[in-house]
């Protein structure tokens, strides 16, 4: 288990060298100037020059690749153009919210996923399971900008139980996390439903139930285990599209996370700070991916890692 | 006994068990919700306080950095400058209490002595100087400083007297006196660094970037003290929300960030009140003189009049514009009524195109004349307004082809003149200088925001003698004379002005519009009670 780790830890510098090679050359590809976007267009070009020169922005596109991973290479992120302060502190600053808004999004997934695809799986094609299903689909079909508002103007404006938007306590947290985590729980509930449903037909199961367990005892006891390897595999999946999903909840529920930061980035040509945000939610896909694989092994006592 | 009741007795008990499991489940969310719902607060200020709907945050509140309107509009509350420009493009008296002209190139700014920084330091010439001076220096990374590049030098010729010179006689130096003062010796922090003090009726309390910005009154100000014990401004990326905001009661104040078909929506909530101002924001398309078609007089005149600007102010812009007759509104002093317009008549447009020598095309079914590439960024008024463009230039024979970009690509490709035609606005503009910036041959980008690369001899002549023409009456008939030309010549389509659409909580009073926009008013208005939210 230990040498799979430190394998896949590993195989995470390739991994992080693709993606930053990858936003350096679309960010500095795409059309648009960091100079132009502060000095503005009517600076005079001497001082367009010298600050470009400052920033290492004369230098070709090698070159400054180069540097840039050089300076990776020892852990600097480098400065923000538009702020001039250090990205990695931008970083910290903002990634907790973002953090906070994926953890919950995941903890109301996990927790809608579960009961309605337990419920469905309960009596296969009855009014139950057509109803938890049905209000999956529903979940899975209503793109964040329509539920989000949606959610606001029912549970915010209507009964004034929540807030609006903004970061504050945990009221703050409830909206955008169910708006986020909707979506990520339809799909699982599905998966689940038909991997328990799957898990029932098994030999495993009759002989628990010859044993005198209940339908639900058995399934609890020895069939959610066994269905989980796919709900796994679909959560460790559907984390990431959180993180990344976080990008559009955070402008919605004006949420102070990485995801606006980066927006900004982007539309003020703030390379470092674009190259920054990109390789931490990239890390973080791969991270929870690495997390994915660990999970099979606690779950699955035939799968030994390593 | 019947297997079956036998069955249901033995599932009874586990049967319970995933009950209790379910049970803690529902438990566990149910707490989850109700400890949420328990601290369900907005983050709210005092009610004493007066609560303002922004869109970005503001890039930064030193003045000597600040360009977007949400930092010059806030800072406007916490920085005076020497001048500050009025209700009717001119300027008046701010921090300076008279102003004289002592030579072609020399202009005496005389300040009123009563003047106090938040910190307690009484407002001197020397701190003007040193603002302008920390501008100017070559090592500023201030955006201002190309725009303060005609003048010369600034003194301090005493505590309360400062002189201006200009490098070559400028009618619009007073333009460059409208510059935030701060205290002398604040340093250079760069734009993201901490706000300085400043000399206006308010302060700067708080500062979150991407949450908020909070203004309390500044203890030294002498004028009539603020009736709002502060403003906070909330950054509400999202206009839905917004709008749900100012309903709710969590917001009292939000101007021009509301899109226009959803004002009808607040209009019926009684605890909100929905304005329109006449406001000097210019819409216009731009041409690009450097494509031979466009170069064309009679290819600009007949698209001019292929667009049905009115239909697009009732439709789209759900009555919020006035059409426009040129760059400069009504409401500027320097305004000329007498122009020549272009009112819808794509009969006549057609024609202006067969004289030009672009026929309709036999062989294509549509009969496209030619096509044109139209550039525009990807929110959804403005790829509204390609496809209306779209429409209505289709039935003259003119395809265009729409491209839409994020802004930072937008920008960029207009200022490389990479498009035919764009469509851009103008916010703000107080002094018809302007128009030399944008319509003087010399002006191209990087230099100018002559980014069409228009070019009138005529027009050059006439903007340069505006330029050092110091009588106010006289200059004021060269510019009649350039919004003349620029009627007739059509370097720009001018579309409308945009008013100024306020949505106010009904416990708000006393605000006065500005055309510019400006909040000046904020130091004078009030707000009544606790803010009163409908369902």
């Amino acid at each position: 288990m230990g040498s799979y780790i430190a394998r896949r830890i590993l195989a995470l510098l390739p991994v992080s060298l693709g993606v930053v090679t990858l936003t350096f050359a679309v960010i500095h590809l795409t059309p648009g100037d960091p100079v132009v976007a502060m000095l503005g267009e009517n600076a005079a070009p001497a001082d367009v020059e010298e600050m470009r020169h400052a920033m290492g922005l004369d230098q070709s596109l090698p070159h400054q690749y180069l540097t840039f991973i050089t300076r990776l290479a020892r852990g600097d992120l480098g400065k923000s153009i538009t702020s001039g302060a250090s990205v990695t502190n931008l970083i910290i600053e903002r990634f907790p919210a973002t953090l906070e808004l994926a953890g919950a999004a995941l903890a109301v997934a996990v927790l809608l996923a579960g009961s309605l695809g337990f419920v469905a799986s309960l009596r296969p094609g009855s009014g139950l399971d057509l109803g938890a299903m049905g209000f999956a689909v529903l979940g899975v079909s209503v793109p964040h900008l329509c539920l989000g508002p949606l959610l606001m103007i029912a549970f915010s404006l209507r009964l004034g139980w929540l807030p609006l938007s903004g970061r504050g306590g945990l009221s703050h947290l409830v909206l955008p996390a169910v708006t986020l985590g909707a979506g990520m729980a339809a799909i699982v509930a599905r998966i689940l439903r038909q991997s328990l449903v799957e898990t029932k037909a098994r030999d495993y199961m009759r002989t628990a139930r010859g044993k005198g367990l209940s339908d639900h005892a058995a399934l609890l006891r020895h069939g959610v285990r066994n269905a989980a390897t796919p709900v796994i595999t679909m959560l460790g999946l559907e984390v990431g599209g959180l993180l990344t999903g976080s990008i559009v909840i955070e402008q919605i529920f004006s949420w102070p996370g990485l995801g606006r930061l980066m927006l900004q980035a982007i539309g003020s040509r703030d390379y470092p700070l674009v190259e920054g945000c990109v390789l931490v939610f990239s890390l973080s896909y791969v991270l929870v991916n690495l997390v994915t694989d660990m999970l099979y092994a606690l779950v699955d006592p035939r799968v030994r890692l390593g | 006994m019947k297997p079956r009741s036998c069955a249901r007795r033995r599932r009874s008990p586990d049967a319970g068990g995933s009950r209790y499991v379910f049970a803690a489940l529902l438990l566990a969310g149910s707490c989850l919700i109700l400890t949420a719902c328990g601290r369900a607060r907005e983050n709210a200020p005092p009610a004493d306080w007066l609560r303002v709907e922004i869109e970005t945050s503001p890039s930064t509140l030193d003045p000597r950095y600040a360009t977007d309107v949400i930092s010059s509009r806030i800072g406007e509350l916490i920085y005076e400058s020497l001048v500050k420009a009025d209700s009717r493009g001119g300027f008046e008296g701010d921090l300076a209490q008279s102003v004289e002209r002592s030579g072609p190139t020399r202009w005496i700014f005389h300040l009123r002595r009563d003047r106090r920084f938040s910190n307690g330091a009484a407002v001197t010439a020397r701190d003007v100087k040193y603002t302008y001076d920390s501008v100017m220096a070559p090592a500023s990374l201030s955006l201002k400083r190309g725009s303060l590049a005609a003048l010369a030098q600034v003194e301090a010729l005493d505590d309360a007297t400062v002189c201006f010179t200009t490098k070559r006689p400028l009618a619009a130096t007073l333009e460059l006196a409208t510059l935030g003062i701060i205290p002398a010796g604040t340093p250079a922090a760069g734009p993201r660094g901490l706000p300085p003090a400043g000399s206006g009726p308010f302060r700067l309390a708080r500062f979150v970037r991407d949450q908020e910005v909070a203004l309390d009154r500044n203890p030294w100000w002498t004028g009539s003290a603020s009736p709002v014990a502060g403003i906070a401004f909330k950054v509400t990326p999202d206009a839905i929300v917004r709008a749900l905001e100012l309903i709710k009661g969590v917001g009292d104040f939000g101007e021009n960030n509301i899109p226009p078909q959803m004002l009808s929506y607040l209009q019926v909530h009684a605890s909100l009140r929905v304005s329109r101002f006449a406001g000097v924001g210019y819409q216009y398309l731009i041409f690009n003189f450097r494509d031979p078609r466009l170069r064309d007089l009679r290819v600009r005149r007949a698209i001019a009049m292929a667009i049905d600007r009115q239909a697009i102010v009732n439709s789209i812009l759900a009555r919020t514009a006035r059409v426009a007759t040129g760059m400069l509104a009504p409401e500027n002093q320097a305004y000329e009524p007498d122009v020549m317009t272009y009112p819808y008549d794509p009969g006549a447009a057609e024609r202006l195109l067969d004289e030009a020598g672009f026929k309709r095309s036999a062989g294509d079914r549509a009969g496209i004349r030619f096509t044109l590439v139209y550039k525009t960024t990807g929110d959804e008024e403005r790829r509204n307004l390609a496809q209306a463009f779209q429409a209505m230039l289709a039935k003259v024979g003119i395809r265009l082809d729409v491209r839409t970009n994020e802004w930072a690509t937008f920008y960029s490709d207009i200022q490389h003149g990479d498009f035919d035609i764009a469509s851009l606005a103008w916010v703000g503009i107080n002094d018809p200088h302007h128009y030399y910036t944008v319509f003087d041959s010399k002006m191209t980008p990087p230099r100018g925001s002559n980014r069409g690369y228009y070019s009138n001899a005529k027009m050059d002549e006439l903007l340069e003698r505006a330029e050092v023409e110091m009588d106010p009456q006289a200059r004021r008939l060269i510019y009649g004379q350039v919004q003349k030309l620029a009627a007739s010549d059509l370097p720009y389509v001018s579309l409308w002005w945009q008013d100024n659409v306020t949505v106010m909580n009904q416990r708000v009073r006393g605000f006065v519009p500005y055309p510019n926009g400006s909040w000046r008013s904020f130091a004078t208005i009030s707000v009544d009670g606790e803010p009163e939210a409908s369902r």
